[in-house]
């Protein structure tokens, strides 16, 4: 909650600060006693010096309750832990006492008045609780018309370093979930009211204190520097962002400094985190018998031999006589990975400051430590670790009684080293997919040295060739050969002026913002190439004479294995972001009626240093131009004696990417809202039931501009000599290579845009249970779309095929956000409360392009975004025989099904299984119903919080393929291919000849891709919908009579935990991860932690 | 009013500031590369040619050539350990169609829309189709192009153009003709073209071809530099073999067709035979010979490298005839293609302790199938089946190496009955257990490595690099490359056309037009002569137990026909042949055989062996369009029986 008292910060005060407006002769007062401040600071008077106490009216005393006098700036206060203040001030000057939740008070300093008892009446309703809406304004809770949901920060707080998992649940209309817990790449994706385009991106725009920045900036926020967490919502809320609203809004704002002396936070903690739920997979064992029985039911020559399989048996029993070389029996997982890993976060801040300066100074540290395990073999530590420092200046200066000027400062910097890895991301965490790609009876991680290798300095690394004659991966040499090391940081530079400009009029102000953010990026690392060596024919156990290795890669060249390090120089990236932003802002109060406008022009640009072609990623001049956005916007408000609302908003957006007659957008919007409770009407014993009854309405444009990676639209992007060419001559000697067309010009493509409208009712009943209630329609269209209609043979290169669009594309969707709280003090000592949010989101895709179907079943147009589509499997063939006789399953790889192999339905009864028997299957890949709800109880000291958090309607479709690509997210889980493990669940339950179950879990065995086997069908459709103890946390608020003694002003200690609970109808791995079983789990966080002020 | 002033100016005063930058969203120069910058000037237009060329360079991969992979000539081993080793998971696609995995939903070799081997990762002959459009449409743009220049790169632009379009006529039947590039903002009606009769389509072609024919060069005057690029003898020789494609029986008045209609009702094929397409088809084989005589063309004559110990005649005959396919660039060769053939590694047996070594140097893959072993001519020159002096009944049982086969068969090595004796083409071509193998890194004949497929080198090595028939196409391997821990290829570029195919397209043409003549004969014997055979009336009726054939029409079709495919044999060109004579079905009719390869013992090995059944009906003849494409295009029909 922010604390009000900012009575000089005129343009945002003057609304924050209404005192509850009934009482409209304290705001008169106050506006001119505000306007005053000029002419009477430099009277002289007598001091007194005042204390006081402050509480509620219960008797229960308030801490940090402000307390200023306006004669004179330099006196401004709050209150301590015991509710008092001490204050000197010039006999005759108001103290104005505020605080969040409780009507403002003025007290008029008398000579008697030396202690002062003063008792805040709590505001009903929370009426005036401050909401931060666009443009970083905050706005009474009441007049507000659009959809904005704020978010108590604390609430976002979990025990992990990304700020992104703690969205789902916590805010009415977040529709969230996360599908790989990769450290580093665990972002969370979130849709504000769901997916709502069948366009490029559905993703919110992110802004933190004004400033547009990425998700991932976002997941490195600090908790404990947020001052507020809004979500626009609706048309009204984000009609300021004009073309760049229409998938929600997300505010930040960094905390600010208070007046008073410095006040120091700290907070450490130390976590422990593990899989939430592991995949588990077969010994060695079975999968040699498992492979074996893939290529006999295929009719191919087993590969392990019944010796093989004894010998390995041994090894992995450990007995006797057997040899872990000849027959290795590798648990990669184990031999790679710890079972737990533990993270450290750190941070502090200082605030404080007096009338002219404020200062909210905060730093922090956070360290992950890698999951890897060590080998004291290596002479340096390939182990990996993340840490990220942050640090975050805000200084506030009031240059003069009328002008303000804010800096904030804010790096952020993260280092890593790890082991090696190709991953784009540069986090080490391919290891645990390569783990699952690898066969676990191949080679042994390594092998003690033979007699010719007793001298060797290198690890005598294990491997062996495959059927290609390619080296294998062995995981555990990817982990020891070297380190990757990188640096990343973005400096963010930010400059405010907030004028007062009452000397134009009364009630006007000027707000500019200017802001620059440089990022940069290397990589770097630093490898031997490893030895790997093979135990020759014949060989016996390691220190026999008869033991002796093959050393497989005596190769030269490129790839000759080094006793020393090679360093290599990785990728670098540079971009840097500028900003400019200048409001013009009216509030006027005229008796019964206020009124308010606004005007805001902004600027930005973005430049990148490494600019690359997203298709061809090749250096491009088309992407090295600057990216620019120019927007101008305005808001007009009007209210009637605190009941009657109404808003007018536009935002005007012109973008560099449309050609110049395309380029600019207009997004109007109305709003309206009436609180009931505020009417005369309203009285009596209602008033106890329905405290607080207020509704609200918007209808208007917002628009969209990410709306494809094209870089322009209207320009043909063509590389000359970039495309395939030819070569000729008698020895091959002249080649040319011909154009390269990766887009064909379209003048005509545009903003995409959103018609939305939406209801709400906000509540509050018995004076403690508040419900906002929501529902909404939108309709977004121009979104651009591919063209579906033009056949191939109209010649369109496939490298521009992609790109050849229109904005022709239409949705729908709607849906309704719920929140509830309620807090109840049951004694004294004993308070509960409980909330809740449920979000439900439905959506259509209206027009799309799509070819003549023959079928109706076959349209998108109609059916949910993301809905699915595929084939229904009916079970598994019976035999040959049957698959044989029944409707043809081709699918374009050289194989026809088998028995054992999954039958589909032929929908259309044409005797021949295709794209025409494809029909919706499941639910929508993206949740339909996201929730939340926890509650909180405190009794003394002590407090315990627990939240569980759940998504329904959600199908995801188990990955069946042998999919292995880590930029896509898509991990299959089909067994042997790709060197793939075997899951327990498929060891256990599939089609064999022996056993011919029809309905087994995975289907005939393979050591190749089955494609019959692998399309998207009811075979694999799974339902998504979970729900878990997402948080758990028990605190201890150490009592003040000893902290007194340490001179603390607050400890609390406090366990969590994070995800310690799941329930799920599947079993086989984290239902959030969907479909990607080998995907790096999702984590579950144990933590501990210590939170120091004083 | 003051106030009202003041108001006013600070509000206008930001928007003026922002307003003033509306050139803020001017980001792009005027230089940005587009569609014109590819024709600036005549060497970015000879690039964006050689992007047009680019395809039919694509097209010398036999994996994506229809008359490689399904021919029956050589088939790919299924299931192997690892079937991604042609060149990745999919490699294989085309070989597999005759296990009958042609499919309409996801058609392999498609070359409609560039999946599965046609051509690749979605690259289609429509869009090569749009890249000669569009060269066409702006090679006036660049200032600084020489007139003669122009001249030329337009004919072969247009050339190309018609090359794609046959492509697809000889895959598809009846196609739409993209004659120009349509703009990206045309309506759906524009885009949605209809095909063409099929008479139509060769129509186009023929024309197309002549009016290029005139702009091109007769030969290449600067090979170092230019060979590979079209002439006017490539393009009569194109223009020769498109005629006879549509005078033969799969195009020409083919019953089978007679329901094909488009989607008006218009019949899409004629159903009455036309036998004057034949004598144009004879007229453009004149034509294209009487070019290519005039440009130097003739029949190859040996190269050979130093280093050669011994070389006796016959040998010396062997690589003669293999030369003039795998020594690139020589006389004979009317069109080549220059990229190299990269799978010589699938086509060869290992001969060496040192390929045996080293596993990974050769697959072996390439499996001839005993049927295509048995077209080759017995020594006599007929057929092995019409050759009263040829044991044809016991061709199975085993013999061992004689002297009468020194230089073809290991002296004293035990290897099948049915490889003795046969024509020179046969040893030429086709590698079995025991036969010699001159080259692979030892040139003398005297001591040659040689074949050892029972329990040798070339026995299978695992479920993955063996031969699934006991028949290796050494036609593809010259005598240079050598396999071993380093392995040689020697490179040589796939040639499309030579001149005995287009003396033997010219015969099979005259005879369908008068049947046998004197003029037939000498054009037939030519290609025999060279062979070391005597002459077709000579040799049947000495030999064959049916010696009157060659004096009917249709007895001399049958032994055109069959020259043509021994002559021919694993150059690509049997699997179109075979389609438009409308043979395939009678050719697949049967399983394919070989060895029983995996056996180790003599007695073992040589069991005639099924593979499998090859699958090629009616419909097999012409390749189904991807269903999709008939969802996009609704005013395209499907190829019949798909």
């Amino acid at each position: 909650m922010n604390r009000c008292f900012d009575y000089l910060g005129v343009p945002l005060s003057t609304r924050k600060a209404f005192p509850r407006l009934p009482n409209v002769w304290s705001l008169v007062v106050f506006l001119l006693l505000a306007m005053a401040t000029n002419h009477v600071s430099a009277q002289k008077t007598d001091n007194i010096t005042v204390v006081g106490t402050v509480t509620d009216s219960s008797g229960k005393i308030l801490e940090g309750v402000s307390i200023a006098a306006n004669a004179k700036q330099a006196s401004a206060t709050t209150t301590d832990r015991n509710g008092k203040f001490v204050l000197d001030v010039p006999v005759g000057s108001d103290l104005w006492v505020a605080y969040v939740g409780f009507v403002d008070q003025h007290v008029t300093v008398t000579k008697d008045s030396r202690e002062v008892t003063i008792v805040l009446q709590a505001v009903k309703a929370q009426a005036d609780e401050v909401v931060v809406t666009a443009f970083g304004r905050k706005e009474r809770k009441e007049a507000v018309v659009g959809s904005v949901s704020t978010v108590n920060p604390e609430q976002l707080k979990i025990p992990a370093s990304n700020l992104t998992n703690a969205l789902a649940g916590q805010i009415a209309g977040v529709i969230g979930f996360q599908r790989g817990g990769q450290p580093g790449l665990d972002n969370a994706q979130f849709f504000i009211r769901g997916v709502t385009t069948l366009g490029y991106s559905a993703s919110p725009l992110i802004l933190i204190d004004n400033i547009e920045l990425t998700a991932d900036d976002l997941a490195r926020l600090q908790v404990d520097d947020i001052a507020s967490f809004s979500i626009l919502k609706d048309a009204s809320a984000a009609a300021l962002y004009g073309a760049r609203g229409a998938n929600g809004v997300i505010l930040v704002t960094t905390k600010q400094g208070k007046a008073g002396r410095a006040k120091i936070n700290i907070r450490y903690e130390n976590s422990i985190s593990k899989p939430t739920q592991m995949v588990k997979l077969a010994d060695p064992v079975t999968y040699m018998q498992l492979y074996d029985e893939a290529l006999t039911t295929r009719g191919q020559a087993p590969l392990y031999s019944p010796n093989d399989i004894i010998n390995t048996q041994a090894t992995m029993d450990g007995a006797q006589g057997s040899n872990p070389y000849a027959y290795p029996a590798v648990d990669w997982l184990k031999t790679l990975f710890k079972d737990k890993t533990s993270t450290q976060r750190a941070n502090f801040s200082v605030q404080g400051g007096n009338d002219v300066t404020k200062y909210y100074i905060a730093g922090s540290y956070n360290r992950d430590n890698g999951i890897m395990k060590t080998n004291p073999v290596n002479n340096f530590n390939s182990g990996m670790k993340f840490e990220n420092y942050q640090l975050r200046a805000n200084v506030n200066v009031k240059v003069t009684p009328t002008t303000e000027v804010v800096v904030r400062l804010w790096g952020n910097f993260n280092d890593y080293t790890g082991p090696i890895t190709d991953d784009q991301s540069g986090f080490a965490s391919d290891l645990f997919d390569r783990v699952l790609h690898t066969s676990p009876v191949a080679f042994p991680a390594y092998f003690p040295a033979d007699s010719a290798n007793m001298l060797s300095q290198h690890i005598l690394f294990g491997n062996s060739l495959a059927i290609g004659g390619a080296l294998q991966d062995n995981p555990y040499a990817d982990m020891m050969k070297g380190y990757k090391s990188f640096s990343q940081s973005r400096m963010s530079a930010q400059f405010e002026v907030n004028q007062n400009l009452n000397f134009i009029t009364k009630g006007l102000t000027f707000r500019g913002i200017f802001n620059t953010n440089r990022y940069s990026y290397f990589d770097l690392s630093r490898a031997y190439k490893p030895f790997y060596y093979s135990l020759s024919p014949g060989s016996d156990v390691p220190g026999t004479p008869n033991y002796r290795l093959t050393w497989l890669n005596n190769v030269t060249g490129d790839n000759q294995p080094t006793e020393y390090l090679n360093y290599s120089p990785g990728n670098k990236d540079v971009n840097t972001f500028l900003y400019l932003q200048g409001n013009l802002d009216y509030n006027r109060v005229f008796g019964d009626h206020t009124v308010s406008a606004s005007l805001v022009g902004t600027r930005q640009q973005t430049l990148y240093a490494n600019a690359e072609d997203p298709d061809t990623h090749q250096p491009s001049l088309l992407y090295s131009l600057p990216y620019r956005n120019l927007g101008f916007s305005g808001r007009l408000t009007y209210s009637f004696r605190n009941k009657y609302f109404i808003e007018g908003n536009f935002g005007y957006n012109g973008s560099e990417r449309f050609a110049a007659d395309h380029r600019w957008g207009l997004f109007p919007t109305i709003g309206g809202g009436w609180v009931i409770s505020n009417e005369d009407f309203w009285k009596g014993k209602i008033t106890n039931v329905i405290t607080r009854l207020k509704i609200r309405g918007s209808y208007g444009l917002v628009g969209n501009d990410a709306i494809g990676q094209q870089r322009f639209f209207y320009l043909s992007n063509v590389v000359p000599q970039g495309g395939d060419g030819a070569t000729f001559g008698t020895s091959n000697g002249f080649s040319l290579n011909g154009t390269n067309i990766l887009a064909y010009p379209n003048p005509d493509v545009t903003w995409e845009s959103s018609k939305k409208s939406n209801l709400a009712v906000e509540m509050t009943l018995f004076n403690k249970l508040n419900i906002t209630a929501e529902i909404y329609h939108e309709y977004r269209y121009n979104i651009l779309i591919n063209r579906g209609y033009i056949p191939v043979t109209a010649g369109i290169e496939n490298t521009a095929s992609s790109n050849l669009k229109a904005n022709l594309g239409t949705a729908y969707s709607k849906g309704l956000d719920l929140h509830v709280d309620y807090k109840q003090n049951i004694t004294n000592d004993l308070w509960a409360s409980v909330l809740g949010n449920l979000t439900v989101t439905a959506n259509k895709a209206g027009h799309l392009e799509e070819p003549a179907y023959k079928y109706a079943y076959r349209f998108q147009s109609g059916q949910p975004i993301n809905q699915p589509f595929g084939y229904i499997a009916e079970r598994l063939f019976v035999d040959d025989k049957e698959a044989a006789n029944s409707p043809t399953q081709a699918f374009g790889d050289n194989t026809l099904p088998k028995g054992g192999d999954i039958k589909y339905r032929d929908v259309n009864g044409d005797g021949i299984i295709n794209q025409d028997d494809q029909v919706p299957i499941g639910l929508p890949t993206t949740p339909q119903i996201i929730y939340g709800f926890g509650f909180s109880l405190g009794y003394k000291g002590f407090d315990l919080n627990a939240f569980f958090q759940g998504l329904a309607r959600e199908s995801f479709f188990m990955n069946a393929t042998s999919q292995d690509d880590r930029s896509k997210g898509e991990y299959g889980t089909a067994p042997f291919v790709n060197n793939a493990q075997v899951m327990q669940a498929y060891a256990d339950s599939h089609w064999s000849e022996d056993n011919q179950n029809l309905y087994a879990l995975w289907p005939r065995l393979s050591v190749t891709d089955i494609k019959n086997n692998q399309q998207q069908s009811t075979w694999w459709l799974r339902d998504g919908s979970f729900m878990r103890l997402k948080s758990l946390e028990m605190g201890y608020t150490l009592p003040k009579k000893v902290l007194k003694k340490l001179y603390v002003d607050n400890l609390r200690i406090y366990v969590n935990a994070l995800n310690p609970i799941t329930w799920s109808h599947f079993k086989l791995w984290d239902p959030e991860q969907a479909g990607q079983g080998f995907a790096y789990p999702i984590q579950k966080v144990y933590n501990i932690g210590i939170n120091l002020n004083f | 009013m003051k106030l009202l002033t003041k108001i006013l100016l600070s509000a206008v005063a930001p928007s003026l500031l922002l307003a003033s930058c509306k050139k803020y969203l001017d980001v792009t120069p005027d230089n940005v590369a587009t569609l014109e910058s590819s024709f600036s000037n005549a060497t970015e237009a000879k690039a964006y040619l050689f992007g047009c060329y680019s395809y039919l360079q694509k097209m010398a991969d036999v994996r994506a050539n229809a008359g490689f992979t399904t021919s029956g000539e050589i088939i790919f081993p299924y299931p192997l350990q690892d079937q991604s080793v042609l060149g990745g998971a999919g490699g294989d696609a085309a070989f597999q169609i005759l296990r009958g995995t042609q499919n309409s939903a996801n058609p392999i070799l498609n070359y409609w829309d560039g999946y599965n081997q046609g051509v690749s990762g979605g690259i289609n002959l429509w869009q090569a189709i749009r890249k000669c459009n569009t060269f066409l449409e702006n090679i006036d743009r660049p200032r600084d192009i020489q007139p003669f220049e122009k001249t030329r790169e337009i004919a072969e632009a247009k050339f190309l153009k018609a090359y794609y379009h046959y492509w697809l006529i000889r895959m598809y039947g009846p196609i739409p003709i993209a004659d120009v590039a349509l703009p990206v903002n045309a309506t759906p009606d524009q885009v949605r073209i209809k095909q063409q009769s099929v008479d139509s389509c060769f129509r186009y072609v023929i024309n197309l071809l002549d009016t290029a024919i005139a702009g091109l060069p007769t030969t290449i005057q600067n090979p170092a530099v230019e060979a590979g690029r079209a002439t006017a003898t490539i393009a009569l020789a194109v223009k020769a073999e498109a005629l006879a494609t549509q005078a033969s029986p799969l195009f020409n008045g083919n019953p089978d067709y007679a329901s094909f209609v488009g989607k008006d009702g218009q019949p899409l094929f004629s159903t009455t035979y036309d036998p004057a397409k034949w004598q144009k088809a004879a007229d453009a084989c004149k034509a294209a010979i009487d070019a290519a005589n005039t440009t130097g063309a003739g029949l190859y004559q040996l190269r050979m490298g130093g280093g050669v110990i011994h070389l006796s005649d016959s040998t010396k005959q062997l690589l003669t005839l293999q030369g003039a396919f795998v020594d690139s660039w020589n006389a004979e060769q009317i069109w080549t293609l220059n990229p190299p053939f990269g799978w010589q590694y699938m086509a060869s047996p290992r001969v060496t302790a040192e390929a045996a070594a080293n596993v990974f140097a050769v697959y072996s893959n390439f499996s001839v199938p005993l049927a295509e072993s048995e077209l080759f001519y017995t020594n006599n020159g007929v057929p092995i089946n019409e050759d009263k002096k040829w044991d044809y009944a016991n061709r199975y049982k085993t013999q061992p190496g004689d002297s009468a086969n020194l230089y073809y068969i290991k002296l004293n090595y035990t290897s099948a009955k049915g490889n003795f004796n046969r024509e020179p083409r046969y040893y030429a071509d086709v590698a079995f257990d025991g036969s010699l193998w001159f080259g692979s890194g030892k040139l003398d004949d005297n001591n040659s490595n040689y074949v050892n497929a029972v329990n040798g080198f070339a026995a299978p090595f695992d479920q993955l690099r063996y031969n699934a028939t006991g028949y290796w196409a050494k036609k593809l391997v010259p005598y240079q490359s050598t396999a071993g821990t380093n392995s040689v290829w020697q490179s040589y570029s796939w040639p499309f056309m030579r001149l005995t195919g287009l003396w033997l397209l010219y015969a099979e043409c005259l005879n369908e037009v008068g049947g046998p003549s004197g003029n037939v004969y000498s054009l037939v014997d030519q290609v025999r002569a060279r062979a070391g055979l005597k002459g077709v009336v000579d040799a049947w009726s000495q030999y064959s137990n049916n010696p009157s054939k060659p004096s009917s029409k249709d007895g001399l079709r049958q032994i055109i026909h069959q020259e043509r495919r021994i002559e021919l044999a694993f150059e690509g060109q049997a699997g179109w042949d075979l389609r438009r004579w409308k043979e395939m079905q009678s050719v697949l009719a049967g399983p394919v055989q070989g060895w029983n390869v995996f056996n180790k013992t003599v007695s073992g090995f040589y069991q005639v062996t099924n593979v499998f059944q090859p699958i090629f009906g009616i419909r097999n003849y012409l390749y189904p369009i991807q269903d999709y494409d008939l969802l996009t295009n609704p005013n395209l029909v499907q190829t019949p029986y798909w």
